[in-house]
């Protein structure tokens, strides 16, 4: 905890109005990006005492010390060091990938794909229907047309569906959890995670059409989006395949080579609007299972990516718009019960039909609440694709995040204490 | 060219480049040693920045400031965190008087001489211009880089006292200069000799030691206890990042900030040993990139004058080393019987000299700020040029039984 204050006093000093006469505002980035990497880190543990997960930490601690409470850093400050969100987002869906493994995945293959098909159809479904129906109720939807509010729907209910593999694998490693339940909730936060980036390119391409004018749905635009699916899938096996060679016949600076392949591989296919999360998740994928260089890549990314990870979360919590979210708290809270609703009722029918046991049926929902990383990108992504309400989008998102990722951890670690499988003294 | 695309390129060519760096046996020719410093890494950047290309062009550069803060604290860092005590104990008295010696003596020379041209050339300029680049230059010269000295162990497998002599003084010569830049940046303000001057150039100096020292043990402090790799390196980025963006921020010098954090970090923690290989993977990228921006910012425009100040830099630093190393020698009674030949182990400046440069050039956006950063660059890149050859006629007629 002093180091904590520590940090933050120093900060609060180095901001005070007496010293302002002596500083150059214009070069503020350095100093807050070394601040906000070492405050979101500190704040990070000290939530991590509070058995939160620490990426929970980073979030508060970005909204903390962002432009609407403490100002530590400004507005230019935070879109300057948003440089660094197509890095951390290309290692997360490579680390996703990399943690796929098909032999975990053989055995509960019906489970898996009954519990990922039945939550996605329960949550998309009854989102777009709450969209549609609330559409006088909550007045960010009041200036929206029809299409638009479906395509708003539409998109909360895809980003509703995904679940934080990372946040699971750090609670499960937490833990030192082991067991059925432990497997089942990661393959299908991962397998959902991948069916959900496939699934998110299209909607995104769908709601673009719904939401222009100029464009129409028809049958070639299907086609485009199956092109751009289908070579985003192509450019991640040629990524993958780099990587692989990569790891087997050179070896040396792999943190480089890393983040060089992560950073450019995002940039690049933003810019050919091709699917930057797909492409490094079927990379990951290609690695982990295709050769044996997988879990070279997992450490190489593990290495060096905590920094990164703690600047994206903590800016990510800097950028939130409170003033947004002060006006619109009621709709993120209502929306996290919603979603922890629907989730409970996809796992249940998902398992019911797959025939698992009963624990399975009605409380491995538990597993599934939190969110981080991918949904996170995917608001990115939506802020950047609908200039009009992206925006609102995304503080209504990170503000479900934010509450889904205090809430998720904290039961899915009674789940697993509960199940028998955490092996961690002390958590009952 | 939008900023995210530069930063990709930059850690692009930072891979490429710390794959191109190869560690060879045979070194000792001067294009070698250039590629081997990293220094070309100055011309890809000025080949791809607002001289040539301008793919790093200036919007892209301002983007990118944050990094060449990064690059300065990060060098400042790396060699204050190698001034142990423990290690400095291993050294009679002796060793550190002859290194502040050999400082004062080539920062004395070449400030003389440098303000004696100066004067001559740009007359019309205000007289504290000319005292500001002659101090500078001076400083400047006075630092050596021991990356030379370092490469060349192989060649040297029963070392002598001349090799530890050499590397001691290359190890430490960098603390007095970097020490002197603290100096200029507190006490040089504008307008020069203003009331307050000798008051605020104090706090500014105190402050610029005081929070890098409370960092330092705040480091210490986090890095008691058993930390995993990746925490750690948090705690690095972080520190190195916040002492180096804060120097910036008030116009204070980070390499000088990142020096004193290193040198409390590394005399108070007994984790050397774990972070020496985590310094050692991230040293090489980040001082490429460093290096990449510091070309691109550099506006290059030589003339009679740039190449007259270059050559007389060059001769005036040849000069002081080899004249004044005999004379300490006998000053002090040193054990050792220096020849002036054994000066020529001292024309290297290396990245510290560059990271040197640069802190000048962002703080001070002067007139003569432009020439004053081409001279400084021109004369490090001729120093590494001709330093290997330098080391051939110095350490090898010192200690010619020891050569391979």
């Amino acid at each position: 905890m002093i180091p904590l204050i520590f940090v933050f006093l120093c900060m609060l000093f180095l901001k005070s109005s007496a010293l302002f006469p002596f500083t150059n505002p214009q070069k503020s980035t350095s100093i807050a990006l070394g601040f906000i990497l070492l405050f979101a880190f500190l704040f990070g543990k000290q939530i991590n005492r509070f058995k939160l997960p620490q990426i929970t930490g980073f979030i508060l601690a970005g909204v903390v010390c962002g432009p609407y409470v403490m100002k530590f850093l400004s507005s230019t400050d935070v879109k300057g060091l948003q440089l660094l969100d197509g890095l951390a987002l290309s290692l997360i869906a490579l680390t996703a990938g990399g943690e796929m493994q098909i032999s975990r995945l053989k055995g509960r293959l019906k489970t898996i794909s009954s519990i990922v098909i039945f939550q996605t159809l329960v949550i998309v479904g009854g989102f777009i229907l709450f969209g549609l129906v609330a559409r006088s109720i909550f007045p960010i939807f009041s200036e929206m047309t029809a299409p638009t509010v479906f395509a708003f729907s539409l998109l909360l209910g895809i980003l509703a569906t995904a679940t934080s593999p990372s946040t699971t694998i750090a609670i499960i490693n937490e833990t030192r959890s082991h067991g059925k339940y432990s497997d089942l909730i990661l393959s299908v936060a991962v397998v959902k995670d991948f069916f959900l980036i496939i699934l998110f390119a299209f909607s995104l391409s769908i709601s673009m059409s719904l939401t222009s004018i100029s464009r129409n749905f028809d049958v070639s635009f299907l086609l485009n989006i199956l092109k751009d699916v289908g070579l985003s899938v192509g450019i991640g096996l040629v990524v993958g395949g780099s990587i692989i060679l990569y790891l087997k016949y050179i070896k040396k600076e792999l943190t480089v080579f890393i983040l060089s392949i992560a950073f450019f591989t995002y940039q690049i296919s933003q810019s050919y609007h091709y699917h930057p999360l797909l492409i490094c998740l079927t990379a990951g994928f290609l690695v982990e299972n295709f050769s044996a260089q997988g879990e070279k890549l997992i450490l190489a990314i593990e290495k060096s990516s905590l920094p990164v990870y703690v600047v994206f979360f903590a800016i990510s919590g800097a950028s939130l718009n409170l003033d947004a979210l002060k006006a619109g708290w009621l709709l993120a809270l209502f929306c996290v019960l919603l979603r922890g609703a629907f989730k409970f009722l996809g796992t249940f029918f998902g398992a019911k039909l797959a025939r698992d046991d009963t624990r399975v049926q009605k409380k491995s929902w538990a597993g599934f609440i939190s969110q981080a990383g991918v949904a996170l990108g995917m608001a990115i992504v939506i802020e950047e694709s609908f200039p009009g309400w992206g925006g609102e989008f995304k503080t209504l998102v990170l503000a479900i995040i934010a509450l889904n990722q205090i809430i998720g951890p904290v039961i899915l670690q009674r789940f697993l204490v509960q199940s028998g499988e955490a092996e961690k003294k002390g958590l009952d | 060219m939008h900023v995210i695309y530069a930063f990709g390129l930059l850690i692009l060519l930072a891979f490429l480049g710390s794959r191109l760096i190869i560690r060879r046996k045979r070194f000792l020719s001067p294009l070698t040693f250039l590629f081997l410093s990293g220094l070309i890494y100055i011309f890809v950047g000025f080949y791809l920045g607002r001289g040539v290309l301008n793919v790093l062009s200036l919007p892209v550069l301002q983007g990118l400031t944050p990094l060449i803060g990064l690059g300065l604290g990060w060098i400042g860092f790396l060699f204050g965190f190698q001034l142990e005590l423990k290690y400095l104990r291993r050294f009679s008295g002796k060793y550190l008087g002859f290194s502040y010696l050999q400082f004062f003596f080539a920062f004395t020379v070449v400030f003389f001489g440098i303000l004696f041209l100066l004067k001559i050339l740009y007359a019309s300029e205000p007289p504290f211009l000319l005292y500001g680049m002659a101090l500078a230059l001076g400083l400047l010269i006075s630092l050596n880089s021991p990356t030379l000295i370092n490469a060349s162990l192989t060649l040297f497998p029963t070392r002598g006292q001349y090799f530890y002599l050499a590397r001691f003084l290359v190890s430490v010569s960098g603390f007095w200069g970097v020490v002197g830049l603290a100096f200029l940046f507190s006490f040089w303000q504008f307008p020069f000799l203003e009331s307050k001057v000798f008051i605020s150039g104090m706090i500014r100096l105190l402050a610029s030691t005081v929070f890098p020292v409370l960092l330092g043990f705040l480091f210490h402090y986090l890095t008691r206890k058993k930390n995993q790799e990746p925490d750690l390196l948090v705690y690095l980025l972080g520190l190195v990042f916040f002492v180096s963006g804060a120097a910036f921020y008030f116009n204070l010098p980070p390499l000088y900030l990142g020096m004193v954090l290193g040198i409390t970090f590394s005399n108070l923690t007994k984790i050397q040993e774990k972070l020496y290989p985590l310094l050692l993977s991230t040293e090489k990228p980040l001082f490429i990139v460093f290096l990449i921006l510091i070309g691109a910012l550099w506006q290059f425009n030589i003339d009679y004058k740039i190449a007259l100040l270059v050559v007389l830099t060059f001769v005036l630093r040849v000069i002081s080393y080899t004249l004044s190393l005999p004379i300490i020698g006998r000053l002090l009674s040193f054990p050792l019987k220096l020849s002036p030949a054994f000066g020529l182990s001292f024309l290297s400046s290396g990245g510290i000299g560059v990271a040197f440069a640069v802190s000048l050039q962002l703080a001070y956006p002067l007139p003569l700020t432009d020439i004053f950063l081409s001279v400084a660059l021109l004369s490090i890149i001729t120093g590494e040029i001709l330093s290997p050859l330098g080391l051939k006629y110095s350490l090898f007629k010192s200690e010619p039984e020891e050569k391979t």
